[in-house]
């Protein structure tokens, strides 16, 4: 049967047209509203270069082109995108996809307004999906965090990619080697930039001096040669150990890097000359008061705590130096050792009007090969489920417990069942933990969705990842699809499905309340099943068709409204989960008997089980109607077997199975014993 | 956060900012080409142009310009609550100032020397007093009383600070600092300082002031000046190479409808001058240029040779109230 279904799904796929290929310029001007006209996509990775007025404002590109997004399913997830000049995103839009949502109800709206978000975002900042302090929130798509994930990878590591090769980002997107080490000599340093030297002579400075009315530093009346050196300035970052070690040694630059904290930075800051940077008063003062730290918009003032003193530079090579230090920078000052910065001296000097101040700036850009591509915006190493999972590795324990826990109740059905009391607190127990937990809290509500999901995996490439994304959702179809074969579709949708355990309470409230319960006669009720079976086979072949339309269909099921959006919706969704829910006050799990195609789904493999749990009596059916009428589903056939397609796995039958106060033939065995016994007594 | 938030602000000005302030000839993108950057700085329109073969170095640098006028704009700025000089202002010290600020701070101690007084950036009582009177509905035209003038005068002495790199210190209570006539053009010279260091020797800048690097490659830059008495037309136009133009004048700013009371005082008297319209320096820096310009705009026009050759200027045009037009070039 199910082959069949998906042979048939795999015709209907075939005559199916391909998406219609999306007027990629159509894209780009609603993405890049700001430009006039673009470009041929070009270069690598290929982007589409966005023009105004002649004049090159941005690019524009699809995600697809850049890093091959496809989807999680192997197939194509296409989002144009815009970017400026300045590395911010001008609008993304979704032009293709075919994202397998394993979260049921998500709409195309629905994800066009997730990427719409992304509009505005410096492509520079750090972005999450979760509140995280100091970094860009974007909102997941409410019961849809997969193709959020999916998503938000592609538009960023599209972006990047292209503001990197396009020279947007300089080399802010990137992170410090800090442990790759080779021996290099004090000329190899400042050949290959990583020192920057500055040399002043007396004359270069006193004509700078002279520029802004001062006189030559120093006391009036001394003399210098005007080509001696004044100072010669070296910086370096001395984090890395390729500079670092080589300057300090290992010694004293492992020493410095052990007592920094994870992302301080270590300056290196030496000279010879007349002029010394450090001058006397810092130790008064705390303040290094003759030099600055200038990085992007921020200037550093370095202070006594950053000061460590360095009393011999060891690279080979290395001048005499008049002083030598290493300033720790500390990661909270919002230095950048990726990014070029300088240092500016103040020089003094005397003018008929007071001190005025010469400023020399000497600047310092991190060594290329130290630039390895920032973490976050290379393809991540692990798998992106992997992460998941670790995030909710709490979330999977309690699942794999209470699902351990359900395997205990059901092997040990028979022992749970012959105590009335104990199965209602352990059947309600266990309901209660479905619709709280599982399905209101954790929205882990198991759907028609994730079928055609699996299916339509099968037939374009199957992958594990794309499951493993949802841990919950993989935990428990792992389980149920193992269960099926032991116990059939019952586990599901008797225990673990939190919309039918909804119904169930809300009906056992009505009963409660002496609501009356309809039952409809055997005939009817037994044509009512078909619907269902007519309704999944329908989205089954329509979901090979056209996967697009089938997502507003998937509302047949009632369960994002109900569970995982807890009732907060738009009202004609309300509207619909409520009506089913009144409905079920009348006819207990009227929903799963007639309507649920997921039900159907399960039910067409139920007949595989291998064992038969249920027991019966000779006397089921021809005798003895009870446990066809307290079937919560009626799956109890008037000549007493039970429907494995239709039984949701409750153990009502069971209990009533060995209560000798229901149980016909086990009441007339207890009066038969009883009167015996009476007779006994009055014999004795 | 909030430089990003700024700078998209300086983007979208630029979007609307409508007259460029350097007429440069059009057409000429077969010279060198030009990459171009607009904003606001100080809150006046500013503008820079590079001449250079490599658009994407030349953009980088636009971008580190960018940054630094962010940063030199926190550090002058009057407004910006987290800048150095309105800590200065509010407490009447700073400790560990900027370096920035205690460069252009002990310049202007200089320039007010030089200009004999003229030049003051400690007017901005008296610029509170003007902006104060005006603003209040139904004020006296005809300005503040002589009393409170004269209040205020006394708080202005741009001698009176004190003036290291650990301290900044106003000598006498209820003074403060602008620094809008000179900052500008430091911002103008810093701007085109860094250009210089990357490697840029051809580019016009032009935050609140002018200052060009190298010619444009056909020529020197050619700038065209306000006329005081109708902004926005150019009637005369002035070829820089390697040098600085900083303009001064009341019009800019003005408290009253006829212009008679504006944002330049004679700390003297403590009134906005009305013999010198504008004017207009020409000099290697644009600090000092701008410095000049603000000192001959409420300075007697006969001692405008001896101003220019103080100054270290080159040229100089002051248009006066009177139609007349005092040219000065430096011998």
């Amino acid at each position: 049967m199910v082959v069949a279904i998906i042979l048939l799904a795999t015709l209907v796929a075939g005559a199916a047209t391909a998406a219609v290929e999306a007027d990629r310029e159509a894209a780009f001007a609603r993405v890049f509203p700001d430009a006039d006209s673009f470009g041929a996509p070009e270069g690598t990775p290929p982007a589409a270069t966005a023009y105004r007025d002649g004049q090159v404002v941005g690019y524009a590109f699809l995600t697809r082109d850049v890093v091959g997004s496809n989807g999680f399913s192997g197939k194509p997830l296409d989002i144009a995108i815009g970017l400026d000049l300045d590395g911010r995103i001008t609008g993304a839009e979704i032009v293709e996809h075919h994202e397998p949502i394993l979260v049921i109800g998500v709409t195309d709206a629905d994800l066009a307004a997730f990427v719409a978000q992304y509009r505005g975002l410096d492509i520079r900042d750090r972005v999450s999906l979760e509140d995280e302090p100091g970094v860009r929130r974007i909102d997941a798509v409410s019961g849809a965090t997969v193709s959020s994930v999916v998503m938000n990878d592609a538009v960023l590591r599209a972006a990047r990619a292209v503001a990197r090769s396009r020279g947007l980002l300089g080399d802010a997107a990137a992170a410090l080697d800090l442990d790759s080490f080779a021996p290099a000599s004090w000329d190899e340093l400042l050949a290959e930039g990583a020192l920057a030297r500055l040399r002043l002579s007396n004359a270069t400075v006193d004509a700078a001096l002279a520029r802004v009315g001062g006189g030559a530093y120093g006391p009036p009346g001394m003399t210098r040669d005007p080509a001696a050196t004044f100072i010669d300035l070296y910086v370096g970052l001395a984090t890395p150990a390729a500079i670092g070690r080589n300057l300090l040694g290992e010694r004293l630059h492992e020493r410095l890097m052990a007592s920094i904290r994870p992302d301080d930075q270590l300056l290196f800051v030496a000279a010879r000359g007349l002029f010394s940077f450090k001058g006397t008063a810092w130790r008064k003062s705390g303040i290094f008061e003759r030099i600055e730290i200038i990085q992007g918009d921020r200037a550093l003032a370095p202070v006594k705590d950053w000061y460590r003193p360095v009393a011999r530079v060891v690279a080979e090579g290395a001048p005499e130096l008049r002083t030598a230090a290493i300033f720790v920078v500390p990661a909270g000052s919002g230095f950048d050792p990726t990014r070029p910065w300088r240092l500016e001296l103040l020089v003094p000097g005397e003018s008929d009007q007071g001190v005025v101040y010469a400023r020399f700036a000497l600047p310092y850009r991190p060594p290329a090969r130290l630039l390895a591509p920032a973490a976050e915006t290379a393809p991540s190493p692990a798998p992106l489920w992997l992460g998941i999972w670790k995030r909710d590795a709490g979330r999977v324990a309690v699942v794999v417990v209470a699902l351990m826990a359900l395997t205990l109740i059901l092997v040990f059905e028979d022992a749970i069942v012959r105590r009335r009391q104990v199965y209602y607190w352990v059947r309600y127990g266990f309901l209660a933990f479905t619709l709280l937990w599982l399905g209101w809290y954790a929205g882990a509500q198991l759907s028609l969705i994730n079928v055609i999901t699996f299916a339509q995996a099968l037939l374009s490439g199957f992958r594990w990842d794309i499951f493993l994304v949802a841990p919950l959702i993989f935990v428990l179809w792992s389980y149920v699809a193992l269960t099926l074969l032991f116990w059939g579709r019952g586990v599901f949708c008797g225990w673990l499905c939190p919309f039918g355990a909804l119904q169930e309470i809300v009906n056992r409230l009505a009963r409660l309340l002496r609501i009356p319960q309809i039952s409809l006669p055997f005939v009817v009720h037994e044509r009512l099943w078909m619907i269902k079976y007519v309704v999944f086979i329908g989205l089954f072949a329509l979901a090979f068709g056209d996967y697009d339309r089938v997502q507003p269909l998937i509302e047949v099921e009632p369960f994002k409204t109900a569970i995982v959006l807890r009732f907060d919706r738009a009202w004609p969704f309300v509207a619909y989960a409520l009506a089913l829910l009144a409905v079920g006050l009348f006819i207990e799990r009227a929903y799963c008997r007639y309507l649920c195609p997921l039900g159907a789904a399960l039910a067409i493999p139920a007949r595989l089980r291998m064992f038969e749990w249920l027991k019966r009596k000779w006397q089921c059916g021809s005798q003895c109607q009870i446990c066809a009428k307290r079937c919560t589903v009626q799956a109890i056939h008037p000549d007493g077997h039970i429907n494995p397609n239709e039984c949701i796995h409750c153990l009502n039958c069971q209990v009533l199975y060995y209560d000798d106060r229901s149980c016909p033939p086990l009441i007339e065995r207890r009066k038969r014993r009883e009167r015996a016994r009476r007779a006994m007594e009055a014999a004795s | 956060m909030s430089a990003v938030t700024r700078r998209r602000a300086i983007t979208a000005l630029a979007a609307v900012a409508g007259i460029p302030l350097a007429l440069l000839g059009r057409g000429d993108r077969a010279a060198p080409p030009l990459a171009r950057w607009r904003g606001v700085a100080l809150g006046a329109r500013a503008e820079i142009t590079l001449c250079h073969p490599d658009r994407t170095k030349a953009r980088a640098a636009l971008e580190a310009c960018v940054d630094e006028i962010d940063r030199l704009d926190r550090v002058f700025s009057l407004y910006r609550a987290e800048g150095a000089l309105v800590a200065f202002n509010r407490a009447g010290r700073l400790s560990k100032p900027p370096h920035d600020l205690i460069r252009l701070m002990a310049q202007a101690r200089r320039f007010h020397g030089l200009g004999d007084g003229a030049f003051d950036v400690t007017v901005q009582p008296l610029w509170r007093l003007y902006a104060d009177h005006f603003a209040r509905p139904g004020a006296d035209p005809r300005g503040p009383g002589a009393r409170a003038i004269a209040m205020a005068r006394a708080r202005v002495d741009g001698g009176a600070i004190e003036i290291s790199p650990r301290l900044l210190r106003f000598a006498r209570p209820g003074m403060a600092v602008t620094l809008n006539g000179i900052a500008q053009g430091a911002i103008t010279d810093a701007i085109a300082d860094l250009l210089r260091d990357a490697g840029f020797d051809q580019a016009l800048v032009g935050i609140g002031e002018l200052r060009a690097l190298g010619d444009r490659g056909e020529g020197p830059w050619r700038i065209g000046i306000d006329d005081p008495r109708h902004p926005g037309t150019t009637p005369t136009t002035l070829a820089l190479v390697d040098a600085a133009l900083a303009t001064s004048g009341g019009y800019g700013t003005r408290f009253d409808a006829r212009g008679r009371f504006h944002h330049l005082f004679d700390p003297a008297s403590g009134v906005s001058p009305g013999t010198v319209l504008s004017a207009s320096v020409v000099a290697p820096r644009a600090t000092a240029a701008d410095a000049l310009a603000t000192t001959l705009a409420v300075s007697d026009p006969a001692r405008a040779a001896m101003l220019v050759d103080r100054f270290g200027a080159s040229h100089a045009e002051l248009k006066l109230a009177d139609g007349r037009v005092v040219i000065v070039d430096a011998g």
